[in-house]
């Protein structure tokens, strides 16, 4: 495997045929009438940023049921804005999953700020790569989408979205959007917020019980320990009635969830553009996201872009695959972009000899290659990453891209589009059938070419 | 890569061979024909025969009579099964796959007055399992395909969702038996079509198509690319026949099938 990695090679080592065959097996059977759940066993609800994914890959499939997704999602919006990290299926039970409905609450604890009343959901949120999705899928078919009205239904509630995150969680006052749960940035146990977790008091052990372990191995998914965090956050976040002005014990500037941001805001320009709106508001807030980003997270030392934690101002001293997202961001100076580059080939990362991305420094003593965000090769971040590479556009990084890209496919085969796999081995963990497994290796068998 | 046919009715000309080249110009790969009663399907065997040593394409035939293998009155089944095994007999004859029929058409709707069928549910499922065995080893000895198509509640009150075809031709128990699904009927039936064909896709053996409001594909409102899709995903290579009534310009409306298909299939 590394001997084929570093010569270059784009053997995938699959059919191209079977695998995208296989991938829309996956998509049409995790397909729920309205949205797609990501898993038919561990994630029986509608998860925002699995969505947002799956949309970019189902375009490929149907168009309208990519419309579809990010419509039904988008259904469950907070009145202030707030797209919820999960948007429960009524149908089922509501012990399937924990945090299940029961504990979050909204339509109660968060009915003031406009939590609607006919769905529940989680009120935390996750990051924001809705518009993004929403073009990509708009441009997979301009013409279904006018005939239903896609982007003129979707371009307010998305702005809406955009500045909810600008307006409430700006916690730091330097243009930033924080984070208040480890759940946010979507990368839940990473080390990057081990310290930060650490001042939490753990819920009481018999105050709840997780479900997620009777689905997957325990070794591959959070520790109790950092569960019982995850449970306290959260309440206390409810028991504020979802009010971000509250206190937070958790607050964090993640450089993942604003790179994405960021690339949401230029496609949200481009949306409020195809529909007559004005992009100017989205193009200011890109560049001011940008401009905190380089000053607030950049960590030159390490060459990469790290969280910073706002309980004590200053940047955590971890290296994770969200501080190579701001790949992805339109623009970047190349300075930031070439340093990164040498951060993802060296030996933190190890690109192009280790399977796809590994979701946490190689040499980092927290780094497990088994368990969940604490190491473990993701598709989407992978995704991501090759998206910045590519657009970078230098023969380097096309190189590295599309030897990334054959990376992806070959995983996602050998894995049976399993949700994340072992950065040395490819052995996949977690479950199988994994929906933004599948959506996103069909778009990168779709070969488009998108301009960021 | 669809094979796409197109049922001879709707293809101008006087005889196949010119339909065939209407149809080969549009961009068909093969004719549907249609299966007549009182042998009349059988009658046509010179004129079949003409046809495919002039390179016609007739991979399928569909049953177009008025009573079925399912009918209520003894005679009128006897009668169907033999049409039937003389149809499945002349489309081997002349190399092709398989014949397609309902159950019933047009005898009996749970949904339309009286509601309550003359015969009870086991008594039907006895009369289609009877049939699907009969029909089955005629298939079976001919080396070609018997095709069961669902239709909708409408026009059929016996088999109207792939599910149910599947659990008949399980328990009639002949390989020969296989579904013909068809994307209108299946609009109206099933819940999610494209699941509906992952669930049955092992014993999907020909399609039919046309839009939500029967006319050709691409005049209606289904979700063309995802029921496409499923048909790729479960690796279906069967062919796809448009069996539709026709809006706009005829001829226009035929040539806008396979561009429209293929577009959508991605």
């Amino acid at each position: 495997m590394t001997t084929l990695l570093q010569s270059g090679a784009r053997d995938t080592g699959c059919d191209h045929g079977r695998l995208r065959a296989a991938a829309a097996s996956v998509l049409l059977g995790n397909w729920n009438g309205t949205g797609t759940v990501p898993s038919r066993s561990l994630y029986p609800h509608q998860w925002s940023w699995d969505s947002a994914f799956v949309a970019i890959g189902l375009r490929h499939l149907s168009p309208r049921r990519a419309q579809q997704e990010l419509e039904w999602l988008l259904g469950a919006q907070w009145a202030d804005g707030r797209i919820p990290h999960i948007v429960f299926n009524p149908a089922v039970p509501a012990g399937a999953y924990f945090p299940g409905p029961d504990f979050w609450r909204s339509s109660a604890a968060g009915g003031h700020r406009g939590a609607p009343a006919f769905a529940e959901t989680s009120g935390i949120v996750q990051p924001p790569v809705h518009a993004l999705a929403a073009w990509l899928v708009h441009r997979a078919d301009p013409h279904e989408s006018v005939r239903r009205g896609f982007l003129p239904r979707l371009a307010p509630k998305l702005d809406a979205w955009h500045r909810y995150l600008a307006g409430h969680r700006d916690l730091g006052g330097h243009g930033l959007a924080a984070i208040i749960h480890p759940w946010e940035p979507g990368l839940d146990n990473s080390p990057c917020w081990d310290a930060p977790l650490a001042r939490v008091t753990p819920a009481a052990e018999d105050s709840y019980r997780r479900v997620d372990l009777d689905h997957s191995v325990a070794a591959d998914r959070p520790t109790d320990l950092d569960y019982a965090r995850y449970v306290r956050l959260a309440r206390d976040y409810r028991d504020s009635g979802y009010d971000d002005a509250a206190p937070h014990a958790f607050r964090v500037e993640d450089p993942g969830f604003n790179s994405l941001l960021i690339a949401a805001e230029y496609a949200l320009a481009d949306i409020l553009r195809a529909v007559g709106g004005d992009p100017a508001p989205a193009l200011e807030r890109a560049e001011r996201l940008t401009a905190a980003l380089t000053t607030r997270l950049w960590d030159a030392g390490r060459g990469i872009f790290a969280p910073r934690d706002l309980g004590s101002d200053r940047l955590l001293p971890v290296a994770g695959v969200n501080g190579l997202l701001p790949l992805a961001v339109p623009g970047l100076p190349s300075a930031f972009t070439d340093a990164l580059v040498t951060t993802a080939t060296g030996e933190r990362f190890g690109l192009g000899r280790t399977h796809m991305v590994p979701s946490y420094d190689l040499t980092g003593a927290a780094f497990d290659a088994n368990r969940y965000w604490r190491g473990p090769s993701w598709f989407n971040t992978a995704w991501l990453v090759h998206r910045g590479l590519q657009a970078a556009g230098t023969p380097v990084t096309r190189r590295l891209a599309d030897d990334l890209r054959a990376g992806v496919l070959r995983d996602a085969w050998r894995s049976g589009f399993a949700e994340y796999v072992n950065p040395h081995t490819g052995a996949g963990r977690g479950i199988k059938d994994f929906s933004w497994t599948a959506a996103l290796a069909l778009d990168l068998l779709a070969g488009q070419q998108e301009d960021l | 890569m669809l094979k796409l046919a197109c049922q001879e009715q709707l293809l101008p000309g006087d005889t196949l061979q010119a339909k065939w080249d209407f149809a080969q110009a549009a961009g068909y790969d093969g004719i549907e024909l249609r299966g007549k009663g009182d042998l009349h399907f059988r009658d046509r065997l010179p004129e079949l025969r003409r046809a495919l040593a002039d390179g016609v394409v007739m991979p399928t035939v569909c049953v177009d009579m008025l009573h079925f293998f399912g009918a209520f009155d003894a005679e009128q089944r006897r009668d169907a099964i033999e049409q039937m095994k003389s149809q499945l007999s002349v489309i081997a004859e002349i190399g092709g796959l398989g014949a397609q029929t309902p159950a019933s058409y047009g005898m009996f709707s749970r949904r339309l007055p009286p509601f309550e069928p003359p015969r009870s549910e086991a008594e039907d499922r006895e009369v289609l399992l009877a049939g699907l065995a009969e029909l089955g080893e005629h298939a079976r000895a001919e080396g070609v395909s018997l095709f069961l198509e669902p239709l909708n509640r409408y026009e059929d009150h016996m088999v109207n969702r792939l599910e149910q075809a599947v659990d008949l031709i399980r328990e009639a128990g002949s390989d020969a038996v296989r579904i013909g699904i068809d994307s209108y009927h299946m609009n109206i039936e099933e819940a999610d079509p494209a699941a509906a064909i992952l669930a049955a896709a092992p014993w999907i053996g020909h399609a039919q198509v046309s839009d939500s409001n029967r006319f050709q594909p691409g005049a209606g409102h289904l979700d063309w690319p995802a029921w496409l899709g499923a048909l790729d995903a479960v690796g279906y290579s069967g062919w796809l026949a448009a069996e539709c009534r026709l809006t706009g310009d005829p001829r226009d409306a035929v040539r806008s099938v396979p561009g429209f298909l293929r577009r959508a299939a991605g």
